[in-house]
C-alpha cells in the first residue's frame, strides 16, 4: 500500500523543514522517498492549504502505575461526571482528570499524539504500568523506572560502590522493567520521609544513609551517561511546591556536573519567597540557568484552572499538601518501600494568589527558555491540568494578546508580581513543532519517530489551517498511526495498538547476584518473579517490545 | 391531569438506566416519541418502545408499573412533577432528586434517595442499603427533602446525610446514621450494630434501643424534650409517625461519635419510664 500525502505546508523541524509545501509518501508503515514513475499510488490526499507535522510525542505524561490507577478510584465522580460511552469503534470509558485507559489513548490520537511516556514506573509495578499502558489504545508507550529512594542504590552509594556497579544495577532494572529511562522523584527525600524527615534539601544528609540527593543525582546521571542510555535523568527535584526551592533547583542542575540532566514539571520548582506573601516567581533565574547550561533540558508541568488530581512519587510534598485536597480525600502508599506515591485531588483557582501566579511561572518560563529543543510541552497530566489542555496552552504560546487577555482575570495581585505581561516572544508553529515532536524524540534516543525523512515510522499529523491555534490542535484532520488511518476530522476512524519502548543497555550479569541476596533478605518476591520478559509483554501483558539502540561508543 | 404510563412489557435481561424519564425530560412530547428514546440495553441501545408498552403523554405524572428490580435511577435529578411505581424499583432511586414526589408501592434497591436535595420520597414496602446516602466517592450524602419508608430499610441508612429527613416505620440493618453530618433520622423498628458510626452531628431518634452502639457514644442521662412534641405533630399526615407522640418527651440521650467530633445525638424514647 503506497499513500500520498500531497502538496501540504510540511513542519518537519528535525529536517529543518519549516513550512514548506510539499508531498509525502508513505509505504506500509513507514515514510519512503518519492517512488518511481511506474510504481502505483494506491491513495493521494490532497492536502493543500493543510498543515502537516510529524505524530506528537507527550515525554511526562501519568497515564499508567499504580497512582494512577488509586486517582480513578478515589475520584469516581471524576468518571461519572465525564461519561464516554462506546461508539461504532471506540469501547466506552471516561473521566476527565483521570481518564480511563481507553479515554486517554483515544483522545490523545484524537489530538495527534502518536506516543506516549510514563513518567513514574515504580520498578515493584511495572508489570501493571505496562498493562495499563498495553491497555491504553491508538498511542506508544514507554516508562521511566524510578531509583534513588530504594534502600538498595541508597545503600550501595552509602558503602561506597564503584560506579560501575551503579552502572550495572541501572542498567538490571532498565531490563527487568522493560523502561526506556530513569526518574529519580525528590532524590532520597521520599526514604527519608519513612524515617520522619519533612524536608531534605540538596546537600542534606539522609538521617539513616548519611549521603545526599546531590550524591545521588550525581550517581545516577553519571550511570545513565556511561551506560549511554539517550534519555538523560529525568529528575523531579527536591522540594517541590516549596517557595524558595529555586535554589534547590539550581543546586540540582549542578549535581549532574555538566552531564546531561532533564528537570520535570520545573514551574513546581521555580518558586522565591519574595512579596508580602513570601510566594514570588523565580522564573528569570531558573530561565536564566537553563539557557546557560547546554546540558539541562526541562518540562514545564503548565497549571491550568479547573478541577484535577495530583498524582506524585514525591510522598514528602504530597502528605505536606494533603490539607489542599478538593475534594477533601487523599491517600499516600507504597510498594515493597521502594519509593511512594500521593494522590490528592485539587482545584486550581484564577482568583486564588498562588495559584495564578504558578499559571504565569509556567508562562514565563515556556517564554523565557530561548532553545525549543530543551524545553518541552507538559502538565503533567494530570499534576497541573489534564493533557485534554494541550490546545489551549498552544494558543497561550502561540497568542500574545489571548494571553493578555486572559492575565488580565487571573488574580491582579498575581499578575502584577509575574512578568508575562512585558514578554512579548510567541511561538511559531515550527517552535510548537519542535517541543512536541521532534525534541522529545530527540531526547528520549527515538530515532524512528518525531520527523518525516525517508525510514521514518508513518506516525503523522494533518492539522487544518485554523486561526485559532487551539481549534487548530484540538481537532487534527488525519492522523496515521504506523502508516494507519486511525483519525479524521478529530475522530477515531481505526483502533489500532501501539507497542512498548525500550532500551537496553549492557551490564554485568553477576549484579544480579548482589540483587539477589537484597530481594531474599527484604522483598516479598524472589529476583525470578520480578524481571517482566519480552515474551510477557506480548502474550501476557498485550504489549510488544520496540528496543530502541543506545547512543554509540563509550563517552 | 393525563398521566404517561410506561408498563414493562417483559422481564430484564440488563438493568435499564430509567433518568431519560423525569417529567421535564418528557415535557411535550407524545407516547409515540417516548418510545424512541434510546436505552443501553447491555451493550446495544434499543427503543423505550422495545421494553415498554407506553401511553398518554403528560407532562406532570409519570407512571411506570413493572415488578423488575433492574429499573434503575428512576426520577434522578428530577425537579419536579411526580412518579408514581406500581411495583418495584431499582438502585439509585430519586438520586440526586431536587423537588416534586415519587412514590413506589413496592420495595426498592440500594441508595435510594441518595445525593437527594429536596422533593419526597415515599416507599411503601422496604428500601435497600444506604437509603440517602451518598454517591460512592463522594462525601456528602442527602442534603434536603423528605424519605418515608413504611417497610424496613438496608445497611448504612442515612449515610453521610447532611439535611433533610428520614422516616422508617420499620426495621434498619447495621451501621444506621454512620457518618451523618446533620439532619434528622427517625427509626420507628429495630436498628442494627454500630448505629452512628462516625456520626459527627444530626439527630437520630429510635424507640427501641439499637443492637449496639460505638463505644466512643457517651450515655449523657435522660431528658424531657418539648420538641419531640412539635416533630411529631408534624407527622399527622403520616399515620405510622404519629404514633410517636404516644411515646412522650422522655429520652435517653447519647451523644458521639467521639472519634469525630462526637456531636451526633441518637434519642431512645422510654415509654415505659415516662
Ligand atoms: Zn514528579
Ligand atoms: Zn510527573
Amino acid at each position: 500500500m503506497l499513500i500520498k500525502l500531497e502538496g501540504g505546508r510540511i513542519y518537519d523541524p528535525a529536517n529543518n523543514i519549516n513550512g514548506e509545501i510539499g508531498d509525502l509518501y508513505v509505504r506500509d508503515n513507514e515514510i519512503v522517498a518519492a517512488p518511481g514513475d511506474n510504481e502505483t499510488v494506491h491513495r493521494t490526499y490532497a492536502l493543500a492549504g493543510k498543515i502537516v507535522m510529524a505524530g506528537a510525542i507527550d515525554l511526562h505524561t501519568h497515564i499508567g502505575g499504580g497512582k494512577v490507577n488509586i486517582a480513578r478510584t478515589m475520584l469516581p465522580e471524576d468518571q461519572r461526571g465525564n461519561v464516554m460511552a462506546k461508539g461504532g469503534l471506540t469501547r466506552s470509558g471516561g473521566g476527565h482528570a483521570a481518564p480511563s485507559t481507553l479515554a486517554a489513548g483515544y483522545r490523545y490520537a484524537e489530538m495527534g499524539y502518536t506516543s506516549c511516556f510514563e513518567p513514574a514506573v515504580l520498578p515493584a509495578n511495572a508489570r501493571q504500568a505496562h498493562m495499563e499502558m498495553a491497555d491504553t489504545p491508538m498511542i506508544d508507550t514507554g516508562g521511566y523506572a524510578m531509583l534513588g529512594n530504594d534502600d538498595l542504590l541508597l545503600q550501595l552509594i552509602a558503602d561506597g560502590a564503584e560506579q560501575q556497579t551503579v552502572n550495572d544495577y541501572v542498567a538490571w532494572t532498565l531490563q527487568a522493567t522493560q523502561c526506556i529511562g530513569i526518574k529519580v522523584v525528590n532524590p532520597g527525600g521520599i526514604n527519608a520521609f519513612k524515617f520522619n524527615q519533612r524536608a531534605l534539601d540538596v546537600d542534606d544528609a539522609h538521617p539513616h544513609y548519611r549521603i545526599t540527593p546531590r550524591e545521588i543525582v550525581s550517581k545516577l546521571s553519571r550511570a545513565l551517561y556511561e551506560l549511554n542510555v539517550p534519555h538523560p535523568l529525568h529528575v523531579h527535584a527536591s522540594n517541590l511546591g516549596v517557595p524558595g526551592n529555586y535554589l534547590s533547583t539550581l543546586a540540582t542542575m549542578e549535581a549532574a556536573e555538566g552531564l546531561p540532566i532533564h528537570l520535570t514539571h520545573i514551574q513546581f520548582h521555580s518558586y522565591g519567597t519574595e512579596g508580602d506573601r513570601k510566594f514570588s516567581s523565580s522564573a528569570a533565574v531558573i530561565a536564566e540557568a537553563v539557557n546557560r547550561q547546554a546540558n539541562v533540558s526541562i518540562d514545564v508541568g503548565q497549571i491550568m484552572f479547573g478541577q484535577t488530581v495530583t498524582v506524585s512519587g514525591d510522598t514528602m510534598a504530597q502528605h505536606a499538601n494533603h490539607n489542599h485536597a478538593h475534594p477533601h480525600k487523599w491517600t499516600c502508599m507504597d510498594i515493597e518501600c521502594e519509593a511512594g506515591c500521593g494522590v490528592v485531588p485539587f482545584r486550581y483557582r484564577d482568583k486564588n494568589f498562588v495559584n495564578a501566579l504558578q499559571w504565569a511561572i509556567g508562562l514565563e518560563l515556556f517564554l523565557m527558555v530561548d532553545d525549543p529543543w530543551r524545553v518541552f510541552l507538559t502538565t503533567d497530566h494530570p499534576n497541573g491540568a489534564p493533557f485534554t489542555s494541550y490546545p489551549h496552552l498552544i494558543r497561550l504560546l502561540m497568542d500574545r494578546s489571548f494571553r493578555n487577555d486572559l492575565l488580565g482575570e487571573i488574580n491582579p495581585d498575581a499578575a502584577s508580581a509575574s512578568h508575562l505581561g512585558s514578554l512579548q516572544r510567541e511561538y511559531s508553529l515550527y517552535e510548537i513543532a519542535i517541543m512536541t515532536r521532534a525534541a522529545p524524540a530527540r531526547i528520549l534516543g527515538l530515532t524512528d519517530r518525531g520527523h518525516l525523512a525517508p525510514g521514518a515510522l508513518a506516525d503523522i499529523t494533518v492539522y487544518h489551517q485554523h486561526e485559532d491555534p487551539e481549534q487548530m490542535f484540538a481537532n487534527p484532520m488525519l492522523v496515521f498511526k504506523a502508516g494507519d488511518l486511525v483519525v479524521e476530522e478529530g475522530r477515531i476512524s481505526k483502533p489500532v495498538k501501539g507497542t512498548t519502548q525500550v532500551v537496553r543497555p549492557e551490564y554485568d550479569p553477576a549484579i544480579e547476584k548482589e540483587i539477589g541476596r537484597w530481594f531474599e533478605r527484604y522483598h516479598s518476591i524472589s529476583l525470578h518473579n520480578f524481571g517482566i520478559s519480552d515474551d510477557e509483554m506480548a502474550e501476557g501483558i498485550g504489549s510488544r517490545v520496540t528496543v530502541h539502540p543506545c547512543r554509540e561508543g563509550r563517552p | 391531569m393525563s398521566t404517561l404510563t410506561l408498563r414493562l412489557r417483559s422481564p430484564l435481561s440488563q438493568r435499564i438506566d430509567m433518568s431519560p424519564f423525569t417529567p421535564e425530560l418528557v415535557a411535550g412530547r407524545q407516547a409515540d416519541e417516548v418510545a424512541r428514546i434510546l436505552l443501553w440495553l447491555g451493550n446495544r441501545q434499543v427503543d423505550a418502545g422495545e421494553l415498554f408498552a407506553i401511553n398518554g403523554n403528560s407532562t406532570e405524572q409519570i407512571v411506570i408499573q413493572s415488578d423488575s428490580d433492574r429499573l434503575d435511577r428512576i426520577g434522578a435529578d428530577m425537579s419536579g412533577g411526580s412518579i408514581r411505581v406500581e411495583g418495584n424499583a431499582g438502585a439509585y432511586l430519586g438520586c440526586g432528586m431536587r423537588d416534586g414526589a415519587i412514590h413506589v408501592s413496592g420495595d426498592v434497591g440500594l441508595a435510594a434517595g441518595c445525593a437527594m436535595r429536596g422533593g419526597r420520597l415515599a416507599l411503601d414496602g422496604n428500601a435497600g442499603d444506604f437509603l440517602g446516602g451518598a454517591l460512592p466517592g463522594e462525601r456528602q450524602g442527602m442534603r434536603g427533602g423528605s424519605i418515608v419508608v413504611k417497610g424496613s430499610a438496608g445497611d448504612r441508612a442515612g449515610d453521610s446525610m447532611r439535611r433533610g429527613m428520614i422516616l422508617i416505620a420499620g426495621d434498619c440493618g447495621d451501621y444506621s446514621a454512620s457518618r451523618m453530618v446533620a439532619g434528622t433520622m427517625v427509626v420507628l423498628g429495630q436498628c442494627g450494630a454500630h448505629t452512628g458510626t462516625a456520626m459527627r452531628r444530626g439527630s437520630l431518634i429510635l424507640t427501641n434501643a439499637p443492637k449496639s452502639l460505638p463505644v466512643t457514644f457517651n450515655d449523657n442521662g435522660r431528658h424531657n424534650l418539648n420538641f419531640l412534641t412539635l416533630l411529631s405533630r408534624g407527622f399527622k399526615d403520616l399515620p405510622a409517625f404519629a404514633s410517636l407522640a404516644d411515646k412522650g418527651n422522655l429520652v435517653q440521650r447519647w451523644l458521639g461519635d467521639l472519634s469525630c467530633g462526637g456531636k451526633g445525638e441518637i434519642l431512645i424514647t422510654t415509654p415505659d419510664l415516662a
